[in-house]
């Protein structure tokens, strides 16, 4: 086509290959995502907590502004495993809001005006249409979970001596992978929940929903037949206890004890199973009525 | 080679089977499909796609497995669904954009013809609109520029005139026509008016319970009834009849001087005006019957237009239909 002429013009020139059709799908996803006034708040209320614990880095390894504050003993502001452990979960749960946001932005305009039939007709699979999707929100919450709690980690080691850095790598190992499982999680579950409740309100409740009623369920089960059993259903608690390990941080076991940790990734992995084939049930072209 | 070739196409969806043993091959530039509701329209349509996966025989696109090759076929194909199948919350220029990327073009070369598509479908002054805004004739346009921005080999409409006024279907058919004289794009067009495929389309396919009840060529189908004439006259009907066996014409005769023959090849129509002024018969009308779309339809359903089941005679008669 051509605007002067306005007669139908076939298109010669090169075609992108396949797999970039999926960093399409996230590029619109992640810009669809970012475009809401209320998401630029929540990542902005996101990264107060960030600024806080610079802060805090700030004056732990600065004698004269402890001075200032009046607190002499180094030991109290130790920076350490139970700091960033603080730092984790507060960006983890604030990235839940976040999600629980985002999400429903994400699927719910397609699948509000039956997109899904004309996204995919093009040469994009349902699998490559979900990974996109997965991509624009999973980096989303990148921007508020690992990226600021690494560049604590960065901080506090210039700020320290030199052997801080090397001595605690493990921390920031720990703090990379507990953030990425969670995230990964939090995509996932909230992509599935998205996809099934249309109306972007009720999505975000349905998410908080799918994350913390369970967690009663767990616990009436625990009570009830007196086993820490129960507490694999317990999201929050499961989470904290695989921080604690990956950051080496003392672990604060509840009334039933702890979990292994096997059970809770197995408990985790088999949440985002179920998450993926309520997408796969979902993310359809065409709805086939059985009968 | 069709462009689109079935080859003992089955599909069972839900355990009932909705297309059953269909063999063809469509190779016209403008192919329309017909059929009553659950006929299995958009089921083929959408077995083309490749949505949903043959239970048996094959359906070949360019020569490409439907189902193995979908992402090639799809990249080839610009697809206009039946029902609304938008982003609301996205401008119009940005949403077919999204589609053309989508199908395979650098992002630059997406805008630009996103802005050229909307130009030509006609929606050039509301592009930067949410398409949520649009009138539902506009959201047929829309689904149509989308359909077109990244060039497609083949296009299929589904019901591309659904709940247009009149002005807006007009400008869709004239579109349509505008696309078909093109020449570079194929269309294939379902609808369940007859019109719109009269207008469009030279090859028919038409399905009933999921079997091709009719898979003929339109303009085949007229010249072959192109020698049909019914007459009305006044004078020596019976005279005139007689000359006009005397060329060689099969002539019937009825009540009030109408007159039904059939013209063999060497004889036109004008040649019966000479004979008519010699005898002084005046030919008060004539109508060139030429088979109407309705007219292969309702035989490929099994029905006179009168809703009478037709005679079996009239259904077995060779009408140029290839199963």
């Amino acid at each position: 086509m051509s605007v002067y002429r306005l007669n139908y013009r076939a298109y010669t020139g090169k075609v992108t290959p396949l797999w970039m059709r999926i960093l399409v799908v996230a590029r619109y996803g992640f810009n669809e995502a970012w475009s809401s006034r209320i998401t630029i708040g929540l990542f902005i209320l996101s990264l107060l907590p960030p600024i806080v614990f610079l802060v805090i880095i700030y004056v732990a390894n600065n004698p004269m502004a402890r001075s200032i504050i009046g607190s002499y003993d180094p030991e109290k502001m130790k920076i350490g495993a139970s700091f960033f452990l603080i730092a984790l979960q507060t960006q983890s749960w604030l990235a839940m809001v976040l999600a629980s946001w985002v999400a429903p932005r994400l699927m719910g305009f397609d699948l509000a005006d039956n997109a899904l039939p004309i996204l995919l007709s093009h040469p994009i699979s349902r699998f490559g249409y979900v990974l996109g999707k997965f991509i624009a929100l999973f980096g989303s919450l990148s921007l508020v979970t690992w990226v600021p709690i690494l560049i604590l980690f960065v901080d506090q080691s210039y700020s320290s001596p030199v052997p801080w850095a090397a001595a605690n790598f493990q921390l920031a190992m720990g703090m990379m992978a507990g953030a990425l499982i969670w995230i990964a999680f939090l995509s996932v579950l909230c992509l599935a929940v998205s996809s099934w409740v249309r109306w972007r309100v009720l999505a975000t409740g349905a998410i908080f929903a799918a994350v913390f009623v369970p967690s009663g369920v767990g616990a009436i089960v625990s009570a009830v037949l007196r086993t820490k059993w129960g507490f694999l259903l317990n999201v929050p608690y499961m989470m904290s206890l695989l921080w604690q390990r990956l950051l080496g941080a003392p672990e604060f076991l509840g009334r039933w004890g702890s979990l292994p940790t096997p059970a809770i990734l197995i408990m985790l992995a088999a949440a985002c199973l179920v998450s993926v084939g309520m997408l796969n049930k979902r993310v359809r072209a065409r709805e086939v009525v059985r009968g | 080679m069709g462009i689109i070739e079935l080859n003992g196409l089955e599909v069972q969806l839900g355990g009932r089977t909705v297309l059953d043993g269909l063999t063809g091959e469509l190779q016209g530039r403008a192919i329309g499909l017909l059929g009553p509701n659950g006929a299995g329209k958009s089921t083929l349509i959408n077995t083309l796609l490749g949505f949903h996966l043959p239970t048996r025989g094959t359906v070949r696109v360019f020569g490409l497995d439907a189902h193995r090759d979908r992402a090639e076929i799809r990249g080839r194909v610009g697809y206009m669904p039946e029902n609304d199948s938008f982003i609301g919350n996205m401008s119009g220029v940005r949403f077919v954009r999204y589609m053309a990327e989508l199908a395979g073009l650098p992002s630059g070369m997406a805008l630009e013809r996103a802005h050229e598509a909307l130009f030509y479908v006609g929606l050039g002054e509301v592009r930067y609109r949410k398409v949520n805004t649009y009138s539902l004739g506009m959201k047929q346009l829309i689904k149509l520029a989308q359909a077109l921005a990244h060039g497609p080999r083949l296009l299929i409409l589904d019901e591309p005139t659904n709940g247009l006024d009149p002005m807006a279907r007009q400008r869709m058919i004239q579109l349509i026509g505008e696309i078909r004289k093109e020449g570079s794009v194929r269309l294939l067009i379902s609808s369940h008016l007859l019109r719109d495929i009269d207008e469009v389309c030279d090859e028919v396919l038409i399905l009933k319970g999921g079997r091709i009840a009719a898979l003929c060529n339109i303009e085949a189908e007229r010249r072959s009834n192109r020698s049909f004439i019914e007459l009305e006259t006044i004078g020596a009907t019976e005279r005139f009849s007689t000359s006009v066996r005397a060329l060689g014409c099969e002539c019937a005769s009825f009540p009030g001087g109408r007159i039904k023959l059939v013209l063999p090849e060497h004889i036109e129509a004008r040649d019966l005006y000479v004979i008519a002024a010699e005898q002084g018969v005046q030919i008060r009308r004539l109508n060139q019957r030429r088979d109407s779309l309705e007219d292969i339809f309702l035989r490929a359903m099994g029905n006179t237009p009168t809703g009478q089941p037709m005679p079996q005679s009239e259904i077995e008669r060779p009408v140029h239909v290839r199963l």
